[in-house]
């Protein structure tokens, strides 16, 4: 399996190319074009009850995409929903990642997806909500924003602050915190900011350079209210 | 040694994700050998003694080990459950205590996170019976707050309304009959806030009925049925308590539902007036849940006891009735004669001490012609 981004910026693709009877699973509606010999298959990853709690956790896609170059050969392009870049990351089977719901766009088929339930803390105040992707194996992950993505390198107890509307993806030898974002309660709503992210190395904290929360309010202004 | 990475290693001179290495284990320390990646790195000897433990990543799943300073400074992420039970075995006591430590420290995070969740799911669990099971709860305190003279204005009107199109008997043996048994009933009701007032109603139709605030209503049906003032009496003692225990509003709060309760609850009783009319709840049709009934039968029997009539009267006039007049008894459809109440009745009965009862001043076999009842002749 080969991966190639296309066009990168605003609006790029993913060209996947698949050997013959590989296959690689993607975010439900990912797929934009396909060689004829590629299968479009639905699949429920982790069995029924692994997608449904994913479904119902996290609120991602009760169903995965598998693509299978069953015919031959082909190639798959992908797309996410949004705009926003997109990075291919190879798992070495040692480095787990958290992705936040709508971070995830494909995976090679080696690559395990699990839902996770996070404490109670960072579920309510972290902003990704109580259960988050845990992304773990061996092979290429692909994961996208919205925005651009930026990566930032934590050494061992190196620390950084993430506003946490912000967060794509985290290794899972990083830890964070949830902390108010100024000392005071006032200053830290009033700052815009509300809660943000203590994380602490080692580790990658993928991050995306536009808020989605953030942009959807800021749509809402232009759209006209029927009566 | 270990073909496959098992560990990741971090420091100055590795990626941010980590090196990804393979950890041995020797009887005095490890042995890390970097990735072919690398190979200039080469095999680290690290000794137990230069080890520093603790829990870290995410979960607080990985063990980490640092060793060393500035830029030879190290950290090792392991994950492998394999690998950390064989470096707690063959790690010396000083370090394992470390590590015991962090164990501690790692099942203490676990079980805080697993009891958090287990206490959040026990409050929405308890939330959801609260609402399922507790209405009962808030409808007896809304109910509690409802002053016991407005109770007896609402279902003055309708008892009022209800007697302007049937013919109520003034006087004669059966109303006589029946103020005795009220009488005596009423005499042994302690605190008691009503007043009660009954009506005998001329119809043929077998029933009794009770409106909130102490008004009832008894069909000369009924009485041409019962072959006693006892069996009577054991209706009307449960209709009695019917009111006593304030069964009819219960009713009516549940029926009006949470927003009612929260009304009165809050104090605005007259509310409840304009929201009665506004849902349009029906006195008259009220029908009373078999918890109450159980309730009301229970009580009432031990009222009939009180006032020193015979309990058994109540049992036999609704077997009697249930066995013979299967369907056409009015009363009866509103109280089913089950075998589990006859059974929970004759239990409370056997219970009550035995006191000699007191017979009626009055001839029931007056009442019943003057009912226009034919005398049953002994065949």
């Amino acid at each position: 399996m080969k991966s190639e981004i296309l066009y990168p910026g605003a609006f790029p693709m993913v060209r996947v190319e698949l050997a013959a009877g590989e296959t690689i699973k993607a975010e439900s509606g990912a797929m934009v074009a396909s060689s004829p010999t590629i299968d479009v298959e639905s699949k429920l990853e982790g069995g029924f009850l692994g997608a449904l709690s994913r479904k119902l956790l996290t609120g991602e896609k009760f169903f995965f995409q598998t693509l299978r170059a069953s015919r031959g050969p082909g190639e798959v392009l992908l797309a996410p929903t949004v705009p926003g870049e997109i990075v291919i990351m190879e798992l070495d089977g040692l480095n787990e990642y958290m992705v936040q719901k709508d971070g995830f766009l494909a995976g090679a088929d080696s690559v395990k997806i699990e839902s996770q339930m996070q404490s109670l803390s960072r579920g309510l105040l972290g902003g990704e909500g109580f259960f988050i992707l845990k992304i773990s194996g061996k092979g290429a992950l692909i994961l996208n924003s919205f925005g651009a993505i930026h990566k930032i390198e934590l050494k061992p107890d190196q620390e950084y602050i993430v506003d946490n509307s912000h967060l794509v993806a985290w290794s899972a030898t990083t830890t964070y915190n949830i902390e108010k974002a100024a000392s005071g309660w006032v200053a830290s709503f009033t700052s815009g900011e509300g809660f943000v992210c203590r994380f602490r190395g080692p580790g990658v904290v993928f991050i995306q350079s536009r808020n989605p929360g953030g942009f959807g309010t800021w749509i809402r202004q232009f759209i006209p209210v029927s009566e | 040694m270990t073909t496959s990475p098992n560990a990741l290693c971090f420091g100055e001179k590795f990626p941010a994700t980590g090196q990804p290495c393979c950890v041995e284990l020797s009887s005095t320390g490890l042995t890390v050998c970097l990735n072919a990646d690398s190979p200039d790195t080469g095999g680290m000897n690290v000794p137990f003694s230069a080890l520093m433990v603790s829990a870290g990543g995410l979960n607080h799943d990985h063990l980490v080990l640092k060793w060393g300073a500035g830029v030879q400074a190290h950290t090792l992420y392991l994950k492998d459950p394999v690998l950390i039970r064989s470096f707690r075995s063959s790690a010396p006591p000083g370090l394992t205590k470390d590590i015991e430590m962090t164990a501690a420290n790692v099942r203490k995070v676990r079980s805080r996170q697993r009891t958090v969740w287990s206490i959040l799911l026990a409050m929405l669990v308890g939330l959801g019976l609260l609402l399922w099971f507790g209405s009962d709860l808030l409808v007896d305190i809304a109910v509690d707050r409802i002053p016991v003279e407005w109770e007896q204005k609402l279902g003055e009107s309708a008892y009022r309304d209800f007697l302007i199109h049937q013919q109520v008997l003034k006087d004669g043996p059966a109303v006589e009959a029946i103020n005795e048994i009220t009488r005596r009933l009423t005499e042994k009701i302690s605190d008691n806030p009503y007043e009660f007032e009954i009506s005998v109603v001329k119809n043929e139709v077998v029933n009794a009925f009770a409106l909130p605030g102490g008004y009832v209503v008894v069909f000369t049906g009924l009485l041409q049925k019962a072959e006693s003032g006892e069996e009577v009496a054991g209706v009307l003692s449960h209709e009695l308590n019917h009111v006593l225990q304030r069964h009819g509003l219960e009713r009516m709060v549940k029926q009006l539902g949470l927003v009612a309760i929260v009304t009165i609850i809050l104090g605005d009783q007259q509310g409840l007036i304009g929201l009665m009319k506004q849902v349009g709840v029906e006195l008259l049709t009220l029908k009373f849940g078999r918890a109450q009934e159980t309730e009301a039968d229970v009580t009432g029997l031990r009222l009939l006891h009180r006032a020193r009539i015979d309990p058994s009267g109540m049992i036999t006039f609704f077997q009697r009735l249930s066995e013979k007049e299967d369907g056409r008894v009015e009363w009866l459809s509103t109280h089913p004669m089950s075998a589990g109440r006859a059974a929970l009745l004759k239990v409370e009965m056997a219970a009550l001490p035995k006191t000699p009862p007191e017979p009626f001043t009055f001839q029931w076999k007056t009442v019943q012609e003057s009912l226009g009842v034919e005398p049953v002749v002994a065949p």
